[in-house]
């Protein structure tokens, strides 16, 4: 039986650097496997949707441009995904990836947690589209 | 308990600076001494069981992975077992191990993530903070395996998603070899150190027959001396090619609890270690229909805080009909509550946290004390019509 014997350890931490990370100020490199923001691939894409029925928490959507010449973009709700990578592994065309680089996401607005994805072309063309007046947005920006 | 009105209770929680988690307890005291107690659980119900009726097999794996953010690979790993186990396919041998060697570093987060809350409530800080601190080398592993720290997601219906390399098999090594000498440390501290013994020895004891009768399971019933563990008893995934020991410990008191848990932890370490060097080839997937064909089966796994059990039941379509979770922090209430008379009102803390409670996945229903006719109060009779009109 004795007193204090976490007493070493203590004095040693005296001597040694902050087990904390010191974080904004020095960033350690993500792991390779980090499950970070979505990626899409449009050139793959088959239009399937399978990545949409499986995603748990309804953050993925594809909206059809043009179905015949698989033209389309995907509209990506970063504040609703729970970065599972089901879609990932349900993707039978490796259209899917999470990024390691990307997951400093915070923001203070809902905006920017709304990704578009796709060809410029596309995306451009949609948000005319969706810009006229009577069309439905699901999504009205804030 | 006692409705007497003469008596002094004093309620804590469900919000208390003191308790992380909610939970409302009343103990009834005679000046210092315990004289019974009641415990009223419920505020983080959130309707899982129920949510999981509207959300595809697949889909319910990530649902299910959040009844608890400590043990989540463990919830997913019992799900994905019953849903396997009603499509009638078996997944690979080396998924299979992976699972394992999760579940196990699982364990040992879980463990050490309590040794520090248990020390802080018997207000050792220092034990706290530097179990939390070794806690983060595991949490690092996980994060390197599955890219994420809390909920690994590594289950697939039908295998895992994250293979283990050499690399990463020879970084795990080198994370327990430094985890299990810092646990060498723990255990040296919770078996020499006066004032921790102190609040620990022969505090809220329970004999063998005792938590025979109130049901105790997991770490808190092997304290007591009862050799009961899925793992051994009922062995799943490859357990049974990877055995571990049942760790008891006879004093059945707090301390004991310190030291099944520790030992767990070694045991864990070396069943990964043992896993590791003769992880099972082959592939990691196999397929497993979006349609589960009807029927009903259960699964049983053994959670960090003793056996958790999933019943499953599928109409044939793609959402099951019914997934119904039993948790092991709901089964060892009866022994706080009893435990607890007799014992001083300062022992409290230590001996709650002793048992290891998770909230997240105790709170499975509502029960509501019938006092005068409110109609917003129901007896558990018309709650228990209600549950089957409700699901049927
Ligand atoms: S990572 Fe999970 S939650 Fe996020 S989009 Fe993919 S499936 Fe949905
Ligand atoms: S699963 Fe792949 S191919 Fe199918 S819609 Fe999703 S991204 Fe496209």
């Amino acid at each position: 039986m004795s007193v204090g014997t976490m007493i070493s350890d203590l004095l040693r931490s005296l001597f040694t650097k902050p087990a904390t990370e010191l974080y904004p100020y020095v960033k350690t490199p993500a792991p390779l496997r980090l499950r970070g923001k979505l990626m899409w691939d449009p050139a793959r894409c088959a239009g399937c949707q399978l990545c949409i029925k499986d995603c748990p928490s309804n953050a993925i959507e594809l909206i059809v441009i043009d179905k015949v010449n698989k033209r389309f973009i995907m509209r990506y709700h970063a504040d609703r995904c729970t970065y599972c990578a089901q879609c990932v592994e349900s993707c039978r065309f490796n259209c899917l990836g999470m990024s390691n680089k990307d997951w400093e996401m915070a923001a203070v607005k809902k905006q920017p947690f709304e990704i578009y994805y796709g060809k410029e072309e596309d995306i451009a063309l949609f948000m005319e589209q969706a810009a006229k007046p009577g069309t439905d947005q699901s999504c009205p920006p804030e | 308990m006692t409705t007497d009105t003469n008596k002094f209770v004093i309620p804590i929680g469900p919000q208390h600076p003191a308790l992380k988690e909610p939970a409302n307890f009343e103990f009834w005291v005679d000046g210092e001494i315990v004289t019974g107690a009641s415990v009223r659980l419920g505020y983080v119900h959130r309707g899982i069981e129920k949510g999981a009726e509207a959300r595809t097999w697949t889909q319910n794996l990530y649902l299910m992975e959040r009844i608890c953010g400590i043990c989540s690979h463990v919830h997913a790993t019992a799900y994905t077992l019953g849903v396997e186990k009603l499509a009638g396919v078996a997944a690979p041998p080396r998924a299979n191990a992976i699972r394992q060697l999760m579940g196990e570093l699982e364990r040992i987060h879980s463990h050490m993530l309590w040794l520090g809350v248990a020390a802080h409530e018997g207000g050792f800080d220092s034990l706290f903070m530097y179990s939390w601190r070794d806690r983060e080398t595991v949490m690092d592993l996980l994060e390197k395996i599955s890219g994420n720290k809390v909920h690994y997601s590594a289950n697939l219906l039908g295998g895992v998603k994250f293979d283990i390399t050499p690399e990463l098999a020879a970084e795990i090594h080198k994370g327990l070899d430094f985890l299990e000498e810092r646990n060498k440390f723990y255990l040296k501290v919770i078996t020499t150190d006066e004032t921790f013994i102190g609040r620990t020895r022969g505090i809220g004891t329970m004999t063998t027959e005792k938590a025979e009768f109130l049901g105790a399971i997991g770490p808190t019933a092997r304290a007591s001396g009862i050799a009961r563990d899925i793992r051994v008893d009922a062995p799943y995934l490859i357990y049974d090619q990877f055995p571990v020991k049942v760790m008891t410990h006879t004093s059945g008191d707090l301390h004991g609890r310190f030291i099944v848990r520790i030992n767990e932890t070694f045991e864990s370490i070396r069943v990964i270690r043992e896993i590791l060097d003769h992880l099972p080839g082959g592939e990691l997937t196999t397929r497993v229909p979006r349609r589960i064909p009807a029927g009903e089966a259960v699964s049983r796994v053994e959670a960090p805080r003793g056996e958790l059990l999933y019943f499953v039941a599928s109409n044939g379509s793609e959402k099951p009909e019914r997934v119904k979770v039993r948790t092991p922090s709901l089964c060892n209430w009866s022994t706080v509550l009893s435990l607890a008379i007799g014992l001083k009102l300062a022992d409290m803390p230590m001996l709650l946290s002793g048992i290891d409670p998770c909230f997240s996945c105790n709170d499975r229903s509502v029960g509501l004390k019938s006092a005068n006719q409110d109609p917003q109060i129901w007896s558990w009779e018309k709650l228990r019509q209600y549950g089957i009109e409700y699901y049927r």
